[in-house]
């Protein structure tokens, strides 16, 4: 990989953390029964890293409200509270368990995959999209905030698109998955610009890449060997694809977060500005990336941000805090 | 004379003298040159007069100290009245090897049951080894069971040390850091000896210079020193000739495995290919292991201290899981945990 390039002096203490074993978060599941979880998860000194960040922060000192949160602190999605161990505390979660209602407790994942999910901002009655849903924690985090009016998630593989369905299964009740609406498919992402054109006022594209931390460590059928070269090649040009598709689907106004867990440039900023000039040059639809840096600032004390992303941001794993990596990207639908 | 010795002494347990041993040969042949300086010395400590003083045995402070001690020394001084030549002998002896008024009080003071021949055929063995006098009172302080050492088994590992090549004088750091080098079985050696040389297959030069440079492999269990070995050679790609010149053998597998993972994983460290080559150059060994942690963190690893401890703590516990599960019940762990996560 030539990612000591691109990331220069970061670039070992990125390598040694991303062959050591990563760290999770844990999303509660508030579908499930009680505030003990919360308080169990304290006792093991984990903290709710989202409700320290939106609510603990210092006001800026050029900044005079103190009062109330910052414009970009509500942007967040809601409802979200997810657990993770200090800065250098290397401690595990329990295996997440059943209570009462027959539902998981919480969610263990990579806590880093929880920022797209509260960057997309949902609020009340949003319909949402996600484009590649599966595994399912991001699409469950969505359910998570309670905003969502419609969900569709969708993955191509039918596989995962099973799992997907376990996770829903074991997380969500059966009356909110209706109420939600939500909608498990498996078609082809690409194809949504046609299906379901101008729908959405929140649409997610975590679209599938490289996967860094695990290629580093298989040597098998590893996406970064020869023979698979082709593929990885064609990534990015699959990847501007499934962006340009979630935002056709966009409503004009509505929002897309694009996110990926590659380090790579090829697979994270070329994709957006890519599939922006496509849907420019091709739709003649205008679409502005949104400033993330403010969003950025309430995260900075659990997660390492490369300081030198053109657009979006991208937490890269660090020893200290081995989250991550993932890109993402805000972007808006203007017409 | 002998049974009224120990009707009188039977209560200190101490074995009478016999005139027979008074004139028993204290030097083997040929260390001619050693007689030779003993002579001179002796000569000249006569002309100083210093050692033979009586004064030396009764010294009140030490005389204080436990009662044993005050009973060794009353010992000495009726073994003196008793046999005035034998004691005294042993004092001259010591003397003239080269040891201080004040070491030989304490050497006759630490094991006060052992029959002086006894302690001056032990002592004798060690000097002849090639030991000042400072080591070997500093080894005998440390481990006061060697006098008590059959002198036959001491010559045997004393011959058997000289074959390895610790004698003339290479056997001091070895001694110090490995205390049991005589009293240890002879198996014990023979397994690290051979694990050395069979296993590792370093030459018989390699192994003295290993067993002077880096005693506590001796300690080892033989399996471990073997895998420290592999380690260097098969995980690190270190030649058999720099094994021994970095003293790679003296570090714990634990520091090792710390600094060199930590390195590799960094991207600073790689396995030497089939050809020996890396595509970087690999940091030299003393700069990995030979330095403190500071400044391997500054100069090798450019990482900070808090990043390595965590590296640390992590490692531990990957050692620790892969000991203790089977490779299928990991591969069943990993599935459960791609059930539940995103990634």
């Amino acid at each position: 990989m030539t990612y000591s390039v691109q990331f220069g002096d970061l670039w070992p203490s990125i390598r040694v953390s991303l062959l050591s074993e990563q760290k999770y978060g844990a999303l509660v599941n508030n579908f499930a029964s009680g505030d003990h979880v919360s308080a169990e998860l304290e006792q093991l000194k984990a903290r709710d890293f989202v409700n320290e960040a939106i609510f603990h922060r210092e006001p800026e000192p050029e900044n005079s409200q103190t009062a109330a949160p910052s414009p970009a602190s509500w942007a967040c999605s809601p409802n979200l509270r997810c657990f993770t161990f200090t800065r250098g505390d290397v401690s595990r979660f329990p295996p997440a368990r059943r209570g009462s209602l027959g539902l998981m407790d919480y969610y263990l994942m990579d806590a880093a995959s929880l920022l797209p999910v509260l960057a997309l901002g949902l609020q009340p009655g949003d319909t949402v999209l996600d484009l590649c849903a599966a595994p399912g924690g991001k699409t469950l985090a969505l359910l998570q905030t309670g905003c969502c009016r419609n969900l569709a998630a969708n993955d191509l593989s039918t596989s995962r698109t099973s799992r997907l369905q376990r996770v829903l299964h074991n997380y969500v009740p059966q009356d909110v998955r209706d109420k939600n609406r939500v909608r498990v498919t498996s078609w082809d992402g690409r194809k949504w610009g046609e299906l379901e054109g101008d729908t959405y006022d929140r649409v997610l594209v975590d679209v599938p890449c490289t996967t860094d931390r695990h290629s580093l460590h298989e040597e098998e059928n590893n996406i970064f060997q020869r023979s698979r070269k082709k593929e990885r090649q064609m990534l990015p040009m699959l990847q501007v694809q499934l962006l340009a598709a979630g935002l056709l689907a966009t409503k004009p106004g509505g929002h897309v977060v694009y996110s990926t867990c590659s380090l790579s440039h090829l697979q994270n900023e070329y994709v957006v500005q890519g599939a922006i000039e496509l849907l420019d040059n091709q739709y003649s639809i205008k679409v502005q990336v949104e400033d993330l840096t403010h969003f950025r600032k309430l995260f900075m004390n659990t997660f390492y941000f490369f300081p030198s992303c053109q657009v979006g941001e991208l937490v890269i794993p660090n020893l200290m805090a081995n989250f991550g990596p993932m890109y993402f990207c805000k972007m808006c639908r203007m017409t | 004379m002998s049974a009224l010795g120990r009707q009188v002494f039977d209560w200190h347990r101490l074995s009478p003298l016999t005139w027979a041993l008074l004139t028993r040969p204290t030097r083997q042949l040929g260390e001619q040159k050693r007689t030779t300086a003993f002579l001179l010395r002796k000569l000249m400590t006569v002309s100083s007069g210093g050692g033979l003083e009586e004064s030396s045995f009764v010294d009140p402070p030490k005389c204080a100290r436990k009662a044993e001690h005050r009973t060794g020394l009353t010992q000495c001084l009726l073994e003196k009245q008793r046999t005035p030549v034998s004691q005294e002998n042993v004092v001259s002896s010591l003397l003239d090897m080269g040891f201080s008024d004040v070491h030989v009080n304490e050497l006759l003071s630490i094991q006060p049951g052992t029959h002086p021949q006894q302690m001056l055929d032990i002592i004798s063995e060690l000097v002849l080894l090639g030991l000042n006098p400072e080591p070997v009172y500093v080894a005998l302080k440390k481990s006061p069971q060697l006098l008590k050492l059959p002198v036959m088994q001491m010559k045997k590992r004393s011959s058997y040390l000289r074959k390895l090549g610790l004698g003339e004088g290479k056997l001091k750091r070895a001694l110090y850091c490995c205390p049991d080098l005589f009293t240890m079985r002879q198996r014990d050696v023979d397994v690290i000896v051979r694990v050395l040389k069979e296993k590792c297959l370093f030459t018989v030069k390699q192994v003295t210079e290993i067993l002077h440079r880096c005693p506590h492999v001796l300690r080892e269990d033989p399996g471990e020193l073997e895998y420290k070995f592999q380690y260097a050679y098969f995980r690190m790609g270190i030649k058999h000739v720099d094994i021994v010149k970095t003293d790679f053998l003296q570090y714990s597998m634990t520091k090792t495995k710390q600094r060199h993972v930590f390195l590799e994983r960094l991207g600073r460290y790689q396995t030497p290919d089939k050809k020996g080559q890396t595509q970087v150059p690999n940091p030299l060994l003393k700069d990995i292991l030979r330095v403190s942690e500071a400044e391997f963190l500054a100069r090798t690893a450019v990482s900070s201290a808090e990043e390595f401890e965590v590296f640390k703590k992590l490692l531990a516990r990957e050692e620790e899981e892969s000991e203790g599960c089977m490779a299928d019940e990991e591969e069943e762990e990993e599935e459960g945990r791609e059930e539940e996560q995103e990634l």
